[in-house]
């Protein structure tokens, strides 16, 4: 695969994709640029605003609602946890608990606890506590 | 991998053959003792898989304290059934609890290897991600 990139000011960032054949993998390819693209609505003192995917650190259940962390910020999200499991399918987020969806993107290790339970650690230093069940998801993600 | 599938497809087919073997065999010659017996395994087999999936879902214990908590309710399972099922007399009740014993035991260590192998495979692709 060859990967050209040229800069063209005062044009949005368009990626194109050439291919022989479409395959499989130029599908999957596609899909996950297109995740790239994606954003989330939140909430930020009774302004909405966008958060890239890319940004996003981690999604939490808390009280029914669901909250939306970024590297410092927590941000109230205007969508079901549902809606975001559909978006997250084929991208960098994984249900890692019932209650928490992680951006694999920025995770920088996992480990095993002395109590055996498992611990995701971001790269803004925050860690979170996996349940063994979701492990071979976040697997399928590398 | 494949050595897993193969052994999991074979699981899954003896379960199919054994089905339809006694289902047909029930048209010809009713419920006889083997096919109730094979039947109640079946049965325990999916509440046994039906609590494993509720403990695994809503509970999020260590390994370890999961599987302790696991063999005494499977056991518990095991025995409420067998008595039902008229496995077990009051005399032999407790080989229930060797017989969840050694199946958890053995699920135990499957299951911690792969979480091993798993975090491993994980932390070794981050690796390799950041270095690149």
């Amino acid at each position: 695969m060859e990967i050209i990139t040229r800069q063209v000011p005062d044009k949005p960032l368009t990626v194109t994709i050439e291919y022989p054949e479409y395959t499989e993998s130029v599908k999957g390819l596609i899909k996950r640029i297109e995740t790239l693209d994606v954003s989330f609505s939140v909430t930020s003192e009774d302004r909405q605003m966008r958060i890239a995917q890319s940004d996003v650190y981690y999604l939490e259940i808390v009280d029914r609602k669901v909250f939306l962390y970024t590297e410092k910020d927590v941000f109230r999200l205007n969508a079901p946890m549902q809606e975001i499991q559909s978006i997250a399918e084929d991208s960098d987020l994984v249900r890692i608990s019932r209650t928490c969806i992680m951006n694999t993107l920025h995770l920088t290790g996992i480990r095993q606890l002395k109590n055996s339970h498992l611990e995701a650690e971001l790269d803004n230093g925050e860690k979170l506590i996996v349940s063994r069940k979701y492990l071979r998801d976040i697997k399928r993600r590398f | 991998m494949t050595i897993r599938r193969i052994l999991r497809d074979t699981c899954i087919l003896a379960a199919l053959m054994i089905l339809v073997v006694f289902s047909c065999s029930i048209i010809w010659s009713g419920v006889t003792a083997e096919i109730s017996l094979v039947l109640s395994l079946f049965g325990l087999a999916l509440m046994i898989t039906l609590v494993n999936y509720l403990f695994d879902e809503f509970l999020s214990l260590s390994i370890m304290l999961s599987y302790i908590v696991k063999y005494f309710v499977f056991s518990g399972i095991v025995m409420l059934f067998g008595f039902i099922a008229g496995w077990f007399f009051p005399s032999n009740f407790w080989m229930a609890f060797i017989y969840v014993g050694v199946v958890l035991v053995l699920a135990y260590v499957i299951d911690a290897f792969k979480m091993r192998r798993d975090i491993d495979y994980i932390n070794e692709h981050i690796k390799k991600k950041s270095v690149a």
